[in-house]
């Protein structure tokens, strides 16, 4: 009896004084987080369309079309189901993705994670179990090269200078100007 | 009070600790060159045919950071030879990968080229070594004993030079053993830069584009 508000709380209801409702379907909500909880997509929501946030976010229901959290983690809780194109900071999943993921720190693809589409992220971990069908893209753009690039060694071998075993090879000799 | 305490003393021994099964550590000499022959590519792309593992993501993500193509072929010879369509694999591995030529600096064939009859993995290897690029390589094993496989492996990257073997149930099929001089004509365009025979009588090999 004294938990009767919890039963009538919708599941994916965050648990702060404010959340605002964006749309329902059955009894289920769509809450953000402005308390300071990650927003919340409850199971029975539906969206079809763009979404975007500057607050961590959880779906735990389905999500078409195009999900974009750049500062943020986005988590596809284990009944959510994407079918969108994902941009964030980092994502987990739990649930089923098709389409492609972006994430500039991390994603996180756990046991009972699914995930049909491409990958990019200088971080990937798939748990043992998950699925996953497609390319991940590993590749450090715009982090290492810049570190790079102020050695006069590899200014001086332009071409050779592209991999750092290359780098190390071409520059011994290039460099130690006499004074 | 001293039973207690010698109780308390014993408990962590006591906790049942989980069997964990006993995983083989296969060395490789091989692989370490194949890692450093990437690795010198300048962005390197990685096309894996084996089930995804992801430790090996991280592996190769944190040594090469590369983009990598994960093409599970194990499981499209599982579901051919499942419903014993062997001919039809054929065509199906005509036109299952979709990467352009020159595009791959790394291909880890892992022992796939053993479930293949050798029609079939003829097509595959001409296609494989077209897509490597200059300077790339591409990792294989063959087994040279003509024994009924009755298990995939998912080979899991330990480290540089040591690989950890896990089998996985496979319909049974006869392993296809290749000669050496047959392999080197499947893949026509690349050249054999290092093949051991191992201890389990199968030849690890590395080909190069030169």
């Amino acid at each position: 009896m004294w938990k009767r508000d919890d039963a009538v709380k919708p599941a994916g209801a965050a648990d702060g004084p404010r959340t605002e409702t964006l749309r329902t379907s059955g009894s289920d909500t769509v809450s953000t987080g402005i308390s300071g909880t990650p927003g919340t997509i409850g199971k029975s929501v539906v969206i079809k369309g763009e979404l975007s946030a500057s607050e961590d976010l959880t779906i735990e229901g389905q999500v078409e079309g195009k999900v974009e959290l750049k500062n943020n983690t986005l988590t596809i809780g284990a009944n959510g189901k994407i079918k969108a194109s994902v941009f964030a900071k980092a994502v987990v999943v739990q649930g089923e993705v098709t389409g492609n993921i972006h994430a500039s720190e991390k994603i996180d693809i756990r046991d009972a994670g699914s995930v049909d589409g491409d990958l990019a992220s200088p971080r990937v971990a798939i748990a043992d179990g998950a699925h996953f069908r497609g390319s991940i893209d590993m590749q450090r753009t715009g982090s290492v090269k810049p570190a790079e690039a102020p050695k006069p060694a590899a200014a001086s071998a332009p071409a050779a200078a592209s991999t750092p075993m290359a780098a190390a090879s071409a520059g011994s000799p290039v460099t130690a100007p006499k004074n | 009070m001293l039973k207690w305490g010698s109780r308390r003393a014993e408990s962590p021994q006591a906790a049942p600790a989980p069997a964990a099964p006993v995983e083989t550590v296969v060395a490789s000499k091989v692989f370490p060159k194949f890692l450093s022959a990437v690795a010198q590519q300048p962005s390197p792309t990685l096309l894996d045919l084996g089930p995804v593992v992801g430790s090996n993501v991280t592996f190769f993500g944190d040594r090469l950071a590369c983009k990598m193509h994960v093409e599970d072929l194990f499981a499209d010879v599982e579901s051919f030879n499942k419903r014993g369509d062997r001919a039809g694999l054929l065509a199906f591995l005509a036109t299952r990968l979709s990467q352009a030529p020159d595009s791959i600096d790394g291909v880890l064939c892992w022992d796939l080229f053993d479930f293949l009859d050798k029609p079939s993995g003829l097509v595959l290897a001409s296609k494989l070594a077209r897509m490597v690029r200059r300077g790339g390589a591409l990792y294989g094993t063959f087994g040279t004993t003509p024994v009924e496989l009755k298990n995939y492996t998912r080979t899991v990257v330990a480290a540089e030079d040591s690989l950890k073997p896990r089998p996985y149930p496979a319909t049974p099929v006869p392993r296809t053993v290749l000669l050496t001089r047959d392999i080197i004509k499947m893949f026509d365009g690349l050249i054999v830069a290092e093949s051991m025979l191992l201890k389990s009588s199968t030849r690890e090999t590395l080909f190069r584009r030169p």
